[in-house]
């Protein structure tokens, strides 16, 4: 999918900084996005330190070694960065974003890098490099489609992750992040939307109402039910935002009658760990460990939002248990499961309009989930449509990484890094665009909104929930819903 | 004059191939022995094999994948590697050499075949040099070596097809079989310790990159503890 190049007033509008000159100048740091205030002094070398703890305690390493050695400096992965492809700009190549890092760490942990600088007595870390790294490992949004196309097999998200987490040491990481880590870890309420427990529980009883009224169907979001066979860790924000989404999860376990539940000790699937520092990503996996374990489940269910399906099923064995921990199920998954047995029945006839969907970076990459959703689509939207490219080879929608969180950035995700896929979607004349994600939701409805696309995103279990047929033997009553209501 | 030939034959022919195997060998080693090292720590042992297999393939057949991103560029870089690394190892002169050295033989290419694939790698060659001095992507990123490499590469094959279809002189003939010679050992001293290193590295990059993400397991205390930041704040 090629793009045009933004215009010069987009540029400007895009890359914008709403910081002001004062906190720039107090931070010592020039980028789009808000840091809380940090040491400024000594910058590379803490920044040395840092990158040398991480490499003692980490795998990074072997990495790192091999793309130093095999970098072909092709440039193949420019055509597929949706970054570069908008901007146009070289320093958005992702081989050069890379080689940032990676010339830091050939110079400083090499013995090659160290005897040649020991001669020439140059190449060190400089502050200049750290401000490099802090705005080039923000503009990426760790989509890994580069990785895809370059032959030497470099792994940019891999080294974006690292740059992050490293930059995250010394101080240097998006205000939005950390301050809902903050709450999620530190945190009364222990989630990264700040909801108390009274509030989730009115929120959950008020949908069980509005559904009882629209489907006469009793549909409940358990809550607490020891030995469940699942327990639901969504990302916490669809609870404020995205009710409709959990309202279709809901209805697809009443229908099918299996056990499931949602933990009032901890409920947010939501791990921004895996955007900035591998440190909080284990300790935020060890949050649904524990719940899991506490509410006596067996299997965790991640709700749709890819970053948190991927840290969950990637990171739950690296940090609690290997083969022993809990296995991780996206709902997608689920409910084609129960699809395919033939227990779940959608009308065929209530969705009409065109219907595309978007593949979540964090799920499609790798080959996870690439088939299911869209064998669920097509089984009810007559009007199904595909965007191109798509499944492994999608393009991100320009808010992964992390980035959507990062309000004060929107015009930069809606103008360069959704750029591509704005022009997809608008391509391929969808009305109704399907993204079973929280992070994609959020920036997909920012991008159509900033770009003037006519269409409506949304989550798949949106659509399911207006598609589902309910077993007659569920249905209640006006009299029962009346004591319902009651109790 | 066949003093220095003996000599670049023989000697220098032996130390420039054995530094070459031994550091091909060295880096593989090292390689592998990371990989090694990051499985032994990594928390979570299975690794997606089929995924590994599947994209470690789709470049050792890249036809599917030339058409994408950039295809004249790809088409080049295929057609140069096949002349590149056939017409040295299959050249019916060089494996009488190793005949006459150390006994050992294998079929040789047809010598039609084997001067086209010699021309096709020249003029890859030097189309992937000119691309790259004029893609900005591509010249942005260059170091030197990027450029240096195929012009290193021309030389024992420029060299290499005079000696063996033009009729030249003999001194012309020595001088520039001295040359080819020099020049293809230059090739192996350096090979291992720049980006050619690819050549025997790149079957396992989706390995290695798989491996370094399945990350050690409680990594936040001891991160924590190195740069004293044990019962720090979010
Ligand atoms: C099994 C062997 C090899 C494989 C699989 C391989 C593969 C590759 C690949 C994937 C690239 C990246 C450019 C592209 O997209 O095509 C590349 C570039 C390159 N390779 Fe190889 N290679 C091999 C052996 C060699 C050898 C033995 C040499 C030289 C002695 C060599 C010289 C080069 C050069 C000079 C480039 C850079 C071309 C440019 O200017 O862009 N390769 N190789
Ligand atoms: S595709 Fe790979 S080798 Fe080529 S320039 Fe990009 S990162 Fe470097
Ligand atoms: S990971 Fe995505 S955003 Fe980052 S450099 Fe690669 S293609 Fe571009």
């Amino acid at each position: 999918m090629k793009t045009n190049v933004i215009i010069v007033e987009e540029r400007q509008r895009a890359f914008k900084s709403l910081r002001t000159d004062e906190i720039s100048e107090r931070q010592k740091l020039k980028v789009r996005y808000h840091v809380e205030d940090f040491d400024v002094n000594d910058r590379p070398r803490r920044f040395l330190e840092a990158f040398a703890a991480i490499l003692k305690h980490s795998n990074y390493r072997v990495a790192l070694d091999h793309f130093i050695r095999v970098s072909a400096k092709c440039s193949r992965c420019a055509t597929t960065c949706h970054v570069y492809q908008a901007t146009g700009n070289p320093k958005d190549i992702p081989c050069y974003r890379s080689e940032l890092l990676l010339s830091v760490y050939r110079r400083h942990f090499t013995m090659g890098g160290m005897l040649r600088s020991r001669v020439a007595g140059t190449g060190h870390l400089t502050d200049e490099k750290v401000q490099k790294m802090a705005d080039s490992f923000y503009d990426c949004t760790a989509c890994r489609r580069c990785n895809h196309e370059c032959p030497s097999g470099i792994d940019h998200g891999l080294i974006t992750h690292l740059g992050r987490y490293i930059l995250s040491e010394i101080g240097i990481a998006p205000r939005a992040l950390v301050v809902s880590t903050r709450e999620q870890l530190e945190g009364a309420s222990g989630n990264t939307s700040a909801i108390p427990v009274p509030a989730l529980i009115d929120t959950l009883e008020f949908l069980s109402e509005d559904m009882r009224e629209e489907k006469r169907v009793n549909i409940t979001f358990p809550l607490d039910v020891e030995g469940s066979e699942f327990v639901f860790f969504p990302a916490v924000s669809d609870f404020l935002m995205e009710a409709e989404t959990l309202m279709g999860i809901a209805a697809v376990f009443t229908a099918t009658g299996d056990s499931w539940t949602t933990g009032t000790g901890y409920f947010d699937g939501i791990n921004y760990g895996l955007f900035y520092s591998d440190r909080i990503l284990e300790r935020v996996v060890k949050k649904i460990d524990i719940e899991t374990r506490r509410l006596k489940g067996s299997k965790v269910l991640i709700g749709e939002c890819g970053h948190a399906s991927r840290s969950a099923k990637q990171f739950l064995p690296v940090y609690c248990g290997g083969k022993d921990a809990y296995p991780v199920v996206n709902i997608m998954e689920y409910t084609w499961d129960v699809w395919k047995a033939g227990r779940l029945k959608l009308d065929p006839n209530v969705v009409t309009e065109k219907v595309t969907y978007h593949d979540p970076c964090n799920i499609a990459r790798q080959g996870w989930i690439v088939d299911k959703p869209r064998e669920l689509l097509k089984a009810f939207c007559k009007n199904y449509v595909e965007l191109s490219p798509n499944g492994e080879d999608a393009v991100c929608c320009g808010g992964g990484g992390g980035t959507v969180s990062i309000d004060e950035i929107r015009p930069y995700r809606t103008m360069v890094g959704g750029k591509v896929k704005a022009d997809q979607i608008r391509k391929s004349g969808c009305k109704i665009l399907v993204a079973p994600c929280a992070n994609c939701k959020k920036q997909l409805k920012e991008l159509v909104e900033d770009q003037k696309i006519e269409c409506e995103v949304v989550g798949l279990h949106d659509l399911i929930y207006k598609a589902i047929i309910f077993d007659d033997s569920l249905k209640v009553s006006p009299d029962e819903k009346q004591t319902g209501e009651e109790e | 004059m066949d003093a220095w030939l003996e000599f670049a034959r023989g000697p220098l022919f032996r130390l420039s191939f054995g530094v070459m195997m031994l550091g091909l060998l060295r880096i593989l080693l090292l390689d592998l022995y990371g990989a090694w090292e990051a499985y032994r720590r990594a928390g979570d042992k299975t690794l997606p094999w089929g995924y590994i297999i599947r994209r470690t393939l789709v470049w050792f057949f890249p036809f599917n994948k030339v058409l994408k991103g950039r295809p004249f560029y790809s088409i080049c870089s295929i057609l140069f590697h096949i002349g590149l690394i056939l017409v040295p190892v299959l050249l019916f002169a060089h494996i009488q050499l190793w005949q006459s050295g150390v006994g050992i033989s294998w079929p040789a290419l047809p010598k039609p075949v084997a001067d086209w694939l010699t021309i096709s790698t020249i003029v890859f060659a030097l189309a992937l040099f000119i691309g790259r001095s004029f893609s900005r992507m591509s010249s942005f990123l260059s170091r030197k070596q990027d450029y240096l490499w195929p012009l290193l590469l021309l030389l024992p094959f420029v060299t290499g097809y005079v000696c063996a279809n033009m009729s030249v002189g003999a001194s012309t003939y020595q001088v520039t079989m001295l040359i080819h010679i020099l020049s293809a050992e230059l090739i192996f001293v350096l090979l291992p310790f720049t980006k050619i290193a690819h050549c025997i590295l790149l079957p396992f990059s989706q390995f290695v990159s798989c491996v370094a993400w399945r990350f050690p397991a409680d990594t936040d205390d001891a991160v924590c503890t190195t740069l004293n930041k044990k019962g720090a704040p979010v």
